[in-house]
């Protein structure tokens, strides 16, 4: 970046090469507006993606990389119990101590990625293929359709996030599939509204009307013309979602309700573990580990989803 | 303007049934509605404990059970088709039976009546605390746009939105309650101002977050508002600063956080769960999970009715009131 605050030639070029890609038409303009966020962030701001962006994206890829091949990398067992005292802080064995059954925090901490970030990603995969296809059907062929869909989301977000989650988790077994499936429904709605949103706007186009024109049939409108324009500001919307997904699973996980069993390591568990008071008390590592690390995650998938939203310049909906 | 309201009643109504159905649906489908009712008594075979037997007093017992069981189905008409069973059980909650819990045999609207309030102190005391965070905070922050402490406050805004609730709770829990020892760890209701006092924690942990999205809000809509006329003639004449911040600037700007205040509202009866667990406090919150636990579930039911026909009816009446200051609403 050079030192003027302008994009470099470079990252201009290459930017423009994406947007060419993926034929990106501009959802919403913004140049002025509450989503400019005063006066701290105009053009040249927005189209850079910045350090912070690639310190999260980092971040990220590291702990993806733990959560899917945490078995073969040299941790302890995290389910080991007693592999050292219990309560024991800190030390060149186990990194962030160990927790009241001395099993080893650290290796716990990096299992938990495995079930946040895989209900996380599920949920929002499962969002975007659910909500995504209503949300175009709905947008597209208008009238009933969109009714019925337009209602059936309004149900969705008519109850609190977790209350729909735990309605459905307190009547089925607590299995991993039954928790992604559980937040993936809590996804379908937002994305769907984003879909329809988009949708709408882009089946006013000209290239849809040509199209039409041209004697094609719906489905072929549908696949080829809108759903590569929808699909840019969904995906610019994942890593958003994604980090409310992982939290929802870490709600739920505190309140117990989370995948059941002690293989399923999870960062909201370990969490309600060590908050008891005495615990909290006197071994302090064994909530804050997993407190930082989650924190962290959320953070940078919350830092990276932003900038990624700023950067295709999709206004943000209610997730 | 009638003709409006005429709609939104009817959407109203409409979604209060879709939910209702929906927790219905999730009563009977997911689950065996008679194990939800009576719990593993549902799994005894009556009708061979009839034929068994006269004088095989072991049988009493199980008896007994079948007994209870046969009374279930009919409280609860599972002898009759879905759809009628759906409107009888929507009449009982109107009429503000919500069944009994088979853990205690207690009437599940006596235990919401029972742990209501302090949920309701808990929001209330969070909206308390997010408002009263946020709008110096905002004022401030908008007053020294992109300065140090604007651009410091973003960032931190930007932190406190995504630290997860119940891991913002247990660090408030430990720092501010066990390793400075300023406020108490457990509830206390003995005295008002002991109940007050240990709520503080909690409604920071709730209202801290919001507190951060409502300065977002207001700071942006308070640099729009810097702009106008009315505010330059203030400065002109000479007035303080902060008189103009804070009696001239503020008042206008405040559209988007009210809006936004409603809709919080409802969003947060969620976060409330979980800050119920954290600390103790004997709220529906900490109700709803127990019971979850101990597949206790006309209480759930009853816990998650209630709280989304609130949250619908709370949305509804944001929406009216936002129609109501911006008729542009109105024509959608």
């Amino acid at each position: 970046m050079s030192p003027d605050g302008r994009p470099s030639r470079k990252g201009r070029a290459s930017r423009q090469r994406l947007l060419r890609r993926f034929r990106v038409f501009r959802l919403v303009r913004s140049s002025k507006g509450p989503e400019s966020d005063g006066p701290g962030e105009d053009e040249a701001v927005r189209r850079r993606l910045g350090v912070g962006f690639w310190l999260a994206v980092v971040w990220l890829v590291v702990m993806a990389f733990i959560a899917l091949f945490a078995p073969m990398l040299p941790f302890a067992d995290p389910t080991k119990v007693g592999y050292s005292g219990p309560r024991e802080p800190p030390s060149a064995d186990a990194w962030f101590g160990t927790d009241a059954l001395g099993r080893d925090v650290f290796s716990r901490t990096m299992y938990g990625a495995r079930i946040s970030l895989a209900v996380g990603g599920f949920a929002i995969v499962f969002g975007m293929v659910v909500g995504g296809a209503l949300g175009i059907l709905a947008g597209y062929f208008r009238g009933r359709l969109d009714q019925a869909v337009g209602f059936a989301f309004f149900v969705l977000l008519s109850f609190p996030a977790l209350v729909l989650a735990i309605l459905i988790t307190a009547t089925l077994k607590r299995s991993l599939l039954v928790v992604s499936l559980t937040i993936g429904i809590l996804a379908v709605a937002p994305v769907g509204l984003l879909a329809r949103a988009s949708t709408l706007v882009y089946a006013e186009r000209e290239f849809v009307a040509a199209a039409r024109v041209l004697g094609a049939r719906n489905g072929r409108i549908i696949v080829r013309e809108l759903l590569p324009n929808v699909v840019i500001p969904m995906g610019a919307l994942t890593l958003l979602g994604m980090a409310v997904a992982v939290v929802a699973e870490g709600s739920l996980a505190f309140l117990g309700l989370s995948v059941a069993g002690d293989e399923a390591i999870s960062w909201g568990k370990m969490i309600v573990d060590g908050a008891g008071l005495r615990d909290l008390q006197n071994a302090t590592h064994v909530a804050m580990f997993p407190v930082v690390v989650m924190f962290v995650t959320v953070l940078a998938l919350n830092f990276a989803g932003d900038r990624i939203r700023q950067y295709f310049d999709v206004k943000e909906l209610a997730f | 303007m009638a003709r409006f309201l005429i709609r939104r009643l009817v959407l109203l109504v409409a979604v209060l049934f879709a939910v209702t159905f929906l927790g219905f649906s999730a009563m009977n489908f997911l689950g065996d509605p008679l194990f939800n009712v009576v719990g593993l008594m549902a799994e005894l075979d009556c009708e061979a404990i009839e034929a068994g037997s006269a004088e095989d007093t072991s049988l009493d017992r199980a008896r007994s059970d079948c007994e209870t069981v046969a009374e279930a189905r009919a409280t609860y008409h599972l002898d009759r088709p879905v759809p009628v069973r759906y409107l009888l059980w929507v009449g009982d909650m109107f009429t503000g039976d919500f069944g009994t819990s088979f853990q205690n045999d207690q009437p599940v609207a006596e235990i919401i009546r029972e742990k209501l309030p302090e949920t309701l102190i808990l929001l209330v005391m969070a909206q308390i605390v997010s408002l009263g965070v946020a709008i110096p905070w905002g004022v401030i922050a908008a007053y020294r746009a992109n300065r140090a402490f604007d651009r410091g406050s973003t960032v931190a805004s930007f932190g406190l939105l995504s630290i997860p609730n119940f891991a913002l709770g247990v660090v408030l829990l430990y720092l501010l309650s066990l390793r400075w020892q300023i406020f108490p760890s457990a509830y206390e209701s003995d005295s008002v101002v002991g109940l007050v006092f240990s709520m503080v924690l909690p409604a920071a942990t709730l209202g801290l977050p919001l507190a951060a999205s409502y300065q977002r809000l207001l700071r942006t809509d308070l640099i729009t508002t810097l702009q106008e006329d009315f505010v330059h003639m203030a400065r002109a004449k000479g007035l303080p600063p902060m008189r103009i911040m804070f009696r001239h600037a503020l008042r206008p700007s405040l559209f988007s956080v009210v809006t936004v205040f409603g809709v919080s509202t409802g969003a947060m009866i969620g976060g409330s769960l979980v800050v119920e667990q954290i600390f103790g406090i004997p709220g529906i919150g900490r109700e709803i999970v127990t019971a979850v636990v101990r597949d206790d579930f006309p209480v759930v039911l009853a816990i998650v009715m209630l709280v989304a026909c609130t949250f619908v009816v709370i949305n509804f009446v944001v929406d009216l009131f936002y129609s109501w200051l911006d008729p542009r609403v109105r024509a959608r």
